[in-house]
């Protein structure tokens, strides 16, 4: 079983190391893994570093460096040190990451790239990384739909994180609420627009119902009127999608209207312990949080991760689900490599598939290569008054990732092994 | 220009160089001092000649070593000033940030102790190497995005962010300071006098009429003082490059601060 390797490099990893590439080097016919003049080999980290979604991505390029560092102090990947090579979206998703990302594949020559956070930014991106041949680890949970050969979607698919938590909320043990109302972002927003289709159509399926539906504007904070509807619409549960600083006005304007978790609990699937810093603990105690890790997580890996990260970066750093699979990632792209004794895309993705028994800080990951997403398991959330949460429900296995839910999405399906993706009727989310 | 001397470790720089001179004086003890005893034979006592000119030379050369080492470390100094003020301004901001309200505050902080952890782990390997690191750039400007973005609303913010705002302009400018300093060097013209002079030197001592032992213990001893003398100008030369180079101390004293704030 392979665990997080922490600390300097031991003499032995050094001989490790020198016998192992000594042994390349003597093989027959062996080709060079970095271009001839590198000493090292070069990854992307593509994030927002400054503009609006600077505070959330900035963390996942910490995340990143984080794991490139603790790689390179235990000795790099197949002998060789990794260079990040950092880039900032600038929070511009249509322009700036794909001018970002072609800089990274074709000048600097990276082999792989971690990065991204909104849909927006990825689907910009994605083509390039197609046409180029580039390899995306994005870390995000996001609302599927989507599948590439060029991408590995280390966070959650709706089946990974909405349904189950929908499931739950319907159920007895959840409180079997049937009226839910639904708050996302902007309707130009991918995730909040495809997410609601999606939610919608798995209640319906339930025989839960959807009550009532509004969109804020990216950024929006008065929220009253919203919280009047809800109030009217008699719903009695919240679904939110609504992200970033937008939150903040959300559950003030719910307090402000003396709305509590005991009446109307809201159960979001964008509010992680990075969120939850701005919110105050009186505003959001008792409410909910769909995903796949949280920080208190009770598992020798998480407590290792956190402490380490809180040791680099300072004790008041939280960490979420977006920042443990942007550590995790940089680790399963150099396990693959070491698997596949090269950097190359191909032969890296195919590796991916054959890793299955990595213990990160969610606990035993593992990707599907069918998908090239990740088998996760699910937590449910309850926000506690240290502004951490009390997990409070955890799906018994690995899930299994369907970027197209059926009952979304009828007919489509995707295997990257066999014949890729196979249309099915054409969906206007 | 021999940028590459900063890629060894100080002591076999200094036995590089030192023993370099030795070894070049005698040979040139060996194979060139006949010859150029030959030119200065004809004259009676010789010796005396060459002993004037060598303290005149002496007298001018030893002027010029004593000035450019005295550059080479005001140099040093004025880049170790440089980085200690950018340390203190970064600490200053640091505490301004607790004034404002959270989230913002934490946020600046964080962007800061980024910044700073960045300088430390990223920056400096970059500098000892030569290359103006860039990846500072774009966390000054977080931060800078994140400081505008804030409206204050009492006249205790208005003052407040107003300290904070000249602050960092005072902040940025040591950085911008700190990053000049990094290709700051004696010019190359100044190398090429001082090489040449310690050249004419050896000559000088080639043409004394002495016993080839006693050429090679003075002439010997000579080198060695001048290849010391190069081997000092070089190695605090180039304020950032190499072992004797200003170290990241006052940012890593900062970070500890940061840290230990954060509980």
């Amino acid at each position: 079983m392979k665990k997080i390797q922490n600390g300097r490099r031991t003499r032995r990893d050094w001989l490790k190391q020198s016998a192992k590439a000594l042994a390349l080097a003597s093989l027959p016919g062996c080709e060079r893994l970095i271009p001839v003049g590198q000493t090292a080999v070069k990854v992307g980290l593509l994030h927002s570093q400054t503009g609006a979604m600077a505070i959330s991505e900035t963390s996942l390029r910490d995340a990143g460096l984080i794991a490139i560092e603790e790689i390179n102090a235990a000795g790099g990947v197949l002998g060789y040190p990794i260079e990040a090579v950092v880039e900032d979206g600038r929070s511009r998703f249509v322009d700036e990451f794909p001018r970002k990302a072609r800089k990274l594949l074709s000048e600097d020559k990276v082999v792989a790239v971690f990065g991204c956070w909104t849909s927006a930014s990825r689907k910009a991106v994605l083509p390039l990384f197609e046409k180029l041949n580039g390899l995306l680890f994005y870390p995000v949970q996001y609302e599927g739909n989507e599948s590439s050969k060029n991408i590995i979607y280390t966070g959650a698919t709706p089946n990974q994180q909405i349904f189950p938590a929908l499931d739950w909320f319907t159920s007895g043990t959840g409180g079997a609420h049937k009226r839910f109302y639904l708050v996302g972002s902007d309707t130009d927003y991918l995730y909040s627009r495809t997410a609601h289709f999606i939610i919608k159509k798995y209640l319906e399926s339930l025989g839960a119902s959807v009550v009532g539906e509004k969109h804020a504007k990216l950024g929006q904070q008065d929220f009253k009127d919203t919280v009047q509807a809800i109030q009217r619409s008699d719903a009695d549960i919240i679904f939110s999608t609504i992200t970033g600083d937008s939150n903040v006005g959300f559950y003030s304007a719910l307090a402000a209207q003396g709305i509590t978790a005991d009446q109307i609990p809201v159960l979001a699937t964008s509010v992680g312990e990075d969120e939850l810093r701005s919110l105050l603990p009186s505003q959001v105690q008792g409410h909910y949080s769909a995903w796949t890790y949280f920080q208190s997580l009770d598992n020798p890996q998480n407590k290792r991760f956190v402490e380490l990260w809180k040791r680099e970066f300072g004790r008041d750093r939280v960490t979420d689900d977006p920042i443990e699979a942007a550590y995790t990632q940089v680790y399963l792209w150099k396990l693959a490599a070491e698997k596949a004794g090269s950097f190359d895309v191909s032969k890296v993705r195919k590796a991916l598939g054959s890793i299955t028994d990595f213990e990160a800080p969610s606990g035993k990951v593992k990707m599907d290569p069918k998908t090239q997403h990740m088998f996760k398991r699910f937590r449910l959330g309850r926000i506690r008054e240290d502004r951490q949460f009390e997990i409070v429900h955890e799906s018994a296995d690995w899930i299994a990732p369907d970027p197209y839910p059926q009952i979304a999405f009828p007919g489509w399906k995707c295997d990257w092994t066999r014949d890729g993706i196979t249309k099915g009727a054409p969906v206007e989310t | 220009m021999f940028y590459w001397i900063y890629d060894i470790p100080n002591w076999q720089l200094a036995v590089m160089i030192s023993g370099g001179f030795v070894l070049i004086y005698w040979f040139g003890a060996i194979f060139l001092s006949p010859i150029l005893r030959r030119l200065v034979r004809s004259t009676s006592g010789s010796n005396d000649v060459v002993g004037y000119i060598l303290s005149s030379f002496g007298v001018f050369y030893g002027l010029l070593l004593g000035l450019i080492a005295i550059a080479a470390h005001q140099n040093y100094t004025s880049v170790e000033e440089a980085v200690a003020r950018e340390a203190i301004a970064l600490s200053a901001l640091n505490q301004d940030s607790k004034a404002y309200p959270e989230p913002l505050g934490q946020n600046l902080r964080w962007v800061l102790r980024d910044y700073c952890r960045y300088v430390i782990k990223y920056a400096w390997p970059l500098q000892r190497k030569g290359i103006i690191p860039e990846g500072g750039r774009v966390r000054v400007t977080a931060f800078h995005e994140k400081l505008l973005s804030f409206e204050p609303q009492t006249s205790r913010e208005e003052i407040i962010h107003a300290e904070t705002l000249r602050q960092f302009n005072n902040f940025f400018e040591c950085r911008r300071m700190r990053l000049q300093a990094v290709t700051t060097c004696i010019p190359p013209v100044m190398w090429y006098v001082v090489i040449v002079g310690a050249f004419i030197n050896l000559v000088i001592v080639w043409m004394f009429d002495m016993r080839l032992m006693t050429q090679f213990t003075l002439g010997g001893l000579l080198s060695l003082f001048l290849g010391t003398m190069m081997f000092l100008i070089a190695a605090m030369d180039n304020p950032l490059r190499g072992e004797v180079s200003v170290s990241p101390a006052a940012f890593e004293l900062v970070y500890k601060f940061m840290l230990d704030d954060s509980y």
